[in-house]
């Protein structure tokens, strides 16, 4: 893990109208880590997800990404540093798992956005790493939830951009393949030296796969820090407003449960 | 079907149907006529008395309306796509924001007010067509989710352009104006001169070839507004640029033969039934697709034994139950 910050949250503020939903948030992210943005329904991760990809603009405050202000930054610019994984992406027309995932290189690939043949390969390669070769030439409406994600993940790493961006990115999935979903985001941040940001529900994911964790509760920061400083009890239970324990497995992993009164 | 046997058909059929339309209708031709005719024409000379006539028929009548035909359909069908790329729904066409009733609205307007020269009926209603378009874009493109309240604004300029030119058929000369409105409101290529054809070609290649251009980003306009800024697309500028294009196209190619309802939609839908939904090649293939459906159906048209039928009568008899069978069809998701 490397020292360097890529990403710079400053006093940031986001309103959906005369609704205040991010009030003066800043943190900053290294190079490297996977970031969790943990908190309970409402509190505005997935907001501070947009926003940190401009799909949102900010009313006030900056954010930098590698020292460049967002704000300053054309939308190909942004494309060519963030990829993003929506929670769940509903496409109406019928392509490919081959036609998605060569489309997150179009705007590399010039003003008409035709792949060629080593782009083609490139593409296998992906699909190949992430086990999910055989659904080339599949249409992505027709893959079950846990492929689709998969597919997601495919294409924004296609779109070759140092930061990804992950909207929950298990909240569809059954208990095995949310797994074996966060091993592949783990496995490929560090392998292909990306840094990870994503929204979560579960504190245990969060706890277990991040470097780093940021708890919003009604658009503000309650705690951030690396996982060490911020996965307590306490921390938690304020954030959730509920009791909540922390345990510890054999092997000393810690994990947190709904503690309730008997 | 795969894209090349798909290409290959159409192409076979593309040529089929204009030998076709060139030796069908009220005069009939012989295949050996027209392959004599065309010998002469490529080596320049010029036909002897008894090819007279049917040079005539061939090079001022048949061939300029066949290939206004191909233009408006390929026109027509490009523009279906391209809306119901960027609109993500392969239910609307143009005529849902309002260009066809735009269009027949400057078209009586210059019936009525100024003259009923094709220059001014067209010229008219292509202006019309792009302020319908614009006005439904400046109504429906804003709240959280432009793409409905874009057909919804699409529904409400399409409606006061009926109005106003249902007040304008009431007003107009039933003798001298009014079956000059409602025929080209059917539509029709019975008027086609080489000057429509010339300026609808220049306008029409060279719109569908910027849209060409652009093929990838209306690949991910297709996915949603937030997919396509995700992987880098403005998406408000290529909204304009692909609505503008899109309505230039269908105005262009409609202009000179009026209003031909359902082929935008059918031809748009079918061809991604049949070519996927990669606009690299379905746009090519809608264009060819379009061409070719809207050839054959003037040729039907036009050989009708008790004389010629207004085109939209024959399109609007397939298209309409066709949108209904896909609509009942049509489950969560679509398959073309």
């Amino acid at each position: 893990m490397q020292d360097h910050e890529i990403l710079v949250i400053e006093n940031i503020d986001f309103r959906y109208g005369a609704r205040k939903t991010l009030s003066n948030l800043s943190f900053s992210v290294r190079e490297g880590e996977i970031c969790g943005l943990l908190g309970p329904n409402g509190s505005g991760k997935t907001t501070l997800l947009k926003c940190i990809n401009r799909i949102l603009k900010i009313n006030s405050g900056r954010i930098t990404i590698g020292g460049r202000d967002l704000a300053k930054l054309s939308r190909e610019e942004i494309a060519g540093l963030i990829a993003v994984v929506p929670q769940e992406l509903n496409v109406v027309f019928s392509f490919t798992v081959m036609q998605m995932v060569l489309m997150a290189g179009s705007i590399r690939f010039g003003l008409s956005g035709t792949a060629k043949r080593n782009d083609h390969g490139h593409a296998l390669e992906i699909l190949e790493e992430l086990h999910i070769k055989h659904l080339a030439e599949r249409r992505y409406n027709e893959l079950s939830g846990g492929e689709k994600q998969m597919v997601l993940i495919a294409r924004a790493l296609f779109q070759k951009a140092g930061i990804l961006l992950l909207d929950e990115p298990t909240s569809h999935l059954d208990f095995k393949r949310q797994y074996l979903i966060m091993e592949m985001i783990r496995k490929i941040t560090k392998e292909k030296d990306l840094t990870t940001i994503m929204t979560l529900h579960d504190p245990n994911t969060a706890g277990r796969y991040c470097d780093r964790l940021v708890m919003l509760n009604s658009g503000r920061i309650s705690h951030q820090g690396v996982r060490d400083k911020v996965f307590h009890a306490a921390y938690l239970e304020a954030l959730y407003d509920m009791r909540i324990d922390m345990q510890r497995t054999d092997t000393g992993a810690e994990y947190v449960l709904p503690a309730f009164k008997p | 079907m795969k894209s090349n046997s798909a290409f290959l058909t159409i192409a076979i059929l593309l040529i089929v149907s204009v030998v076709f339309a060139l030796t069908t209708g009220q005069y009939q031709m012989e295949l050996t006529t027209l392959a004599k005719l065309t010998a002469l024409k490529l080596s320049g000379q010029q036909p002897g008395d008894e090819l007279a006539m049917p040079a005539m028929v061939l090079w001022s009548v048949r061939l300029p309306r066949v290939l206004m035909a191909l233009l408006a359909g390929a026109a027509l069908s490009v523009g279906g796509v391209v809306f119901q790329g960027v609109m993500r729904n392969p239910l609307v066409s143009p005529s849902f924001l309002g260009v066809t009733h735009g269009a027949i609205f400057g078209a009586s307007i210059a019936i009525i007010f100024f003259s009923k020269s094709a220059f001014f009926v067209e010229s008219f209603a292509f202006f019309w067509a792009v302020v319908a378009v614009v006005l439904a874009y400046a109504i429906g493109n804003r709240g959280l989710n432009p793409i409905t309240t874009l057909v919804i604004a699409g529904v409400i300029v399409s409606t006061f352009f009926m109005a106003a030119g249902s007040f304008l058929k009431y007003i107009a000369d039933p003798y001298e104006q009014l079956p000059g409105i409602v025929f080209w409101t059917m539509g029709g290529l019975n008027n086609v001169l080489w000057a429509h054809v010339t300026r609808a070609f220049v306008i029409v290649s060279s719109g569908i070839a910027v849209i060409c251009l652009f093929r990838g980003r209306l690949n991910l306009m297709a996915l949603g507004d937030e997919e396509a800024l995700s992987m880098g697309v403005n998406v408000k500028w290529a909204r304009v640029l692909f609505m503008l294009f899109g309505t230039l196209i269908v105005a262009a190619g409609s202009s000179s033969c009026g209003i031909i309802m359902w082929v935008d939609l059918i031809v748009a839908h079918m061809s991604r039934l049949l070519i996927g939904p990669d606009h690299g090649r379905l746009i090519p293939f809608a264009a060819l697709l379009g061409g070719v459906f809207l050839l054959l159906t003037d040729t039907i048209v036009r050989s009708m034994p008790g004389g010629e039928i207004p085109i939209s009568i024959v399109t609007s008899f397939i298209g309409a139950p066709l949108l209904g069978y896909l609509l009942l069809k049509q489950n969560h998701e679509w398959k073309g």
